[in-house]
């Protein structure tokens, strides 16, 4: 008889009071934990480098801040002519897709674990974010 | 001048950032007030200034708490979908509204959070019932250092919390504060779990609250560079220092912490509201 994971199902562990097999349940999302730590700081890093890079740009340019974030298509535009503007939008939107690629993995990860539950549930939270996504393009 | 000006609103976010990471309000609780009070920035640019700077408190306080097994992902993913609605609504809506109403409302919503912090702590919850039913599988356990033992809970009242999630989502929205402070208090007290899980589990929301937000604000103009720039540096570094000290802190300490300051900020942005100005203030 061939053997079927079990999704769901409680691990062995040596500590069989409530708070033991709770331990345990959370144990089983370690990838999970792991991929959300893994996107949450190279996501940051990657941010943190492209700020460092447009603030040094700005000040060895004399460039001045802009005000306002530009539309997407001028933020092109600007990384094409090298400027710092340019590249701290980029920077800033950066930052703001973080969260989203987190659920993306999170989303993942609860499939490969056999959690569909809360694997939908996930995607659910991606098409919400998705919508805010679209009336930022539509600007 | 630009360069003081740039350095100023960095050492103001590497402070929010502490005080929002240790209570998992994610910063733009004092980030707002103290932009809008003392520098005298149009509340609506300190609203998208915070909900993007809100985003990056949370990656880098995230890191922390998921390392630590604070953050419980399955009561996060529960609660975001009515989180995030919210904060779309509530963004639509504070994107047009009148700026009194935004000092008013955030002002309220300061002077719950204070109220809430010292209830937190007389009713504090250090051992939730394990007999709780956990239909929805959100029990989780995580390593409390401060006790130096595992605490196991199960988050009661999903259904309330859920609803409490859509109001957190709609102040978050609106205000750019990432909507911790409603949900810390409403998930310790309502849904029975410990603070630590509470604040790890909030913080990790935070995130995915304010990129709702910040894309509404962004869609409307009201993202500025000159504000959100030296605000992420210094939220970088505040962010470090807020996790890593709320994991050395026992829970009761966390609760009462700076209260004194929300009311004040609280009182300051009710009074702005009907155009008072207390001295001191832009």
């Amino acid at each position: 008889m061939s053997e079927v994971p079990m999704p769901e199902a409680e691990p062995m562990h040596p500590d069989v009071t409530a708070t033991g097999l709770l331990a345990a349940r959370t144990e089983r999302l370690t990838p999970l934990y792991e991929a959300a730590i893994q996107t949450c700081a190279w996501g940051f890093r990657l941010g943190a480098v492209l700020l460092a890079l447009g603030i040094v740009v700005t000040l060895a340019k004399g460039e001045r801040l802009v005000h306002e974030a530009a539309p997407f298509g001028d933020v092109v535009v600007m990384l094409r002519g090298g400027s710092a503007a340019g590249i701290i939008d980029l920077a800033i939107r950066w930052y703001r897709l973080g969260p989203v690629a987190t659920v993306i993995v999170v989303a993942a990860s609860f499939w490969r674990l056999g959690d569909r539950r809360y694997a939908a549930l996930s995607l659910v939270v991606l098409v919400i974010l998705g919508a805010s996504i679209a009336l930022a393009l539509n600007r | 001048v630009e360069i003081v000006y740039s350095l100023e609103i960095g050492a103001v976010a590497a402070v929010a950032a502490i005080l929002g990471s240790m209570l998992g309000l994610g910063g733009g609780v004092f980030l707002v007030p103290i932009l809008t009070l003392f520098f005298g920035i149009d509340p609506k640019l300190a609203v998208g200034a915070s909900a993007v700077v809100v985003v990056t408190n949370s990656v880098v306080g995230s890191t922390n708490h998921l390392r630590s097994r604070f953050t419980n992902p399955r009561l996060a993913m529960l609660l975001q979908i009515a989180t995030a609605t919210g904060a779309i609504a509530g963004a639509l809506f504070g994107v047009v509204a009148d700026p009194r109403i935004i000092y008013g409302v955030f002002g309220v919503v300061l002077l719950y959070a204070a109220v809430s912090m010292v209830v937190r702590r007389v009713h504090a919850i250090s051992a939730p019932p394990l007999d709780t039913p956990d239909p929805w599988r959100l029990g989780a356990a995580f390593r409390d250092p401060a006790i130096g033992s595992d605490v196991g809970y199960i988050p009661a009242h999903v259904t309330r919390g859920m609803g409490v999630g859509v109001g957190a989502g709609v102040i978050s929205g609106m205000l750019g504060v990432g909507g911790g402070v409603i949900m810390v208090p409403a998930m310790n007290l309502w849904m029975a779990t410990p603070v630590k899980a509470a604040v790890g589990t909030s913080t990790f929301m935070v995130g995915m609250t304010s990129v709702a937000t910040a894309f509404v604000f962004y869609s409307q103009g009201k993202i500025d560079p000159t504000l959100v720039v030296p605000a992420i540096v210094g939220v970088f570094l505040g962010g470090q220092i807020g996790s890593r000290l709320t994991r050395r802190l026992r829970a009761q300490r966390l609760a009462l912490i700076f209260s004194v300051i929300l009311l004040y900020l609280g009182a300051s942005l009710i009074l702005r509201a009907f155009g008072v100005h207390l001295p001191g203030q832009s």
